[in-house]
């Protein structure tokens, strides 16, 4: 089973030194944090926020790549989490035939947002992270956490 | 992409390697040092932002790393695809920012996608396509009298690794 997620922030986590995506399901029932690197991070931002930079970033070079073969990006799964690194597929249509391509998260969510494509997560990876200590730990951040990066 | 390309210039694209990834440490960026083919001893430098600098690093390390980088993601799709990344050309500067081209090929058909020169630079080094600059951006490269400050300041990085 899958679950549609949306991603609902990104914060700071100083305690590593990161930065942390927040995926929520749409009943708001069931969250998923990632943990991500800076750059991934700010490409991540700049999508959510509809930021169009001077120049193409990276994840812009890649759709930019995609769109001139006319591939087409379907949807991104989050599907499994080991020794707590997550990993992700990217489902793309390309003449007539589907393709499953192995990516990190922080990929697949940057280039999902800006190809306008649906973001799943396998149920077995949202059980495995819902641990009452992050759910407590996530509730008590501020609605201040989930600031812009450039802050 | 590019539907009103001017005519190619007469004189050949110049053939560059990367020579190597040189922190900055005042700046937080990545300085790619680029060398001619033809063994003519000047360089060109571009600065790049930290993580495509580290992309471009591993690449020439052809260390492997746990988890596919962003530019390791564009040849995966490509290798899926069959998409063939031909070369990568850089082909303009404006203020300091240097634009470059990608040629992708497939079933006969190139087309072009704009990138910055990290990220085009990222993608060759890993699909073994070869980096052209245009004769008229080589002449209006920045860097051409740093190579002592260049060496100065890996002198000094260095330095600072030993501490």
């Amino acid at each position: 089973m899958i679950t549609q997620m949306q991603v609902k922030g990104l914060m700071f986590d100083p305690y590593n030194n990161a930065y942390i995506v927040i995926l929520r399901d749409e009943d708001q029932a069931d969250m998923l944090p990632i943990w991500v690197g800076k750059s991934e991070a700010s490409s991540i931002s700049l999508a959510l926020e509809s930021v169009d930079p001077p120049r193409p970033m990276t994840h812009d070079f890649m759709k930019a790549y995609l769109d001139a073969v006319n591939a087409k990006v379907i949807s991104v799964v989050i599907t499994d989490l080991s020794e707590n690194t997550y990993f992700a597929k990217i489902h793309l249509t390309y003449e007539d035939s589907e393709y499953t391509v192995d990516s990190r998260p922080s990929d697949a969510i940057a280039l999902a947002l800006r190809s306008e494509a649906p973001i799943f997560a396998n149920e077995s990876v949202i059980r495995k992270q819902t641990s009452e200590e992050l759910d407590q730990w996530l509730e008590n951040l501020k609605p201040e956490d989930f600031g812009k990066l450039d802050s | 992409m590019m539907p009103d390309e001017t005519p190619q210039p007469t004189e050949p694209l110049i053939e560059l390697t990367v020579n190597r990834v040189v922190e900055d440490p005042n700046t937080d960026t990545r300085i790619l040092v680029l060398s001619r083919t033809d063994g003519t001893p000047e360089h060109f430098m571009i600065w790049v932002g930290a993580a495509e600098g580290e992309s471009i690093r591993r690449a020439l390390d052809t260390s492997v790393t746990p988890r596919p980088m962003s530019h390791d993601l564009v040849r995966s799709f490509g290798e899926h695809l069959g998409v063939i990344t031909e070369r990568v050309v850089i082909t303009d500067v404006k203020s300091s920012t240097y634009f470059a081209t990608v040629y992708l090929e497939n079933k006969g058909v190139t087309r072009t996608v704009d990138a910055r020169p990290s990220d085009a630079i990222g993608l060759a080094l890993r699909c073994h396509a070869p980096i052209y600059v245009t004769p008229d951006v080589w002449k209006r490269r920045t860097g051409q009298n740093l190579d002592a400050w260049l060496n100065k300041l890996e002198t000094k990085n260095i330095g600072a690794q030993e501490v």
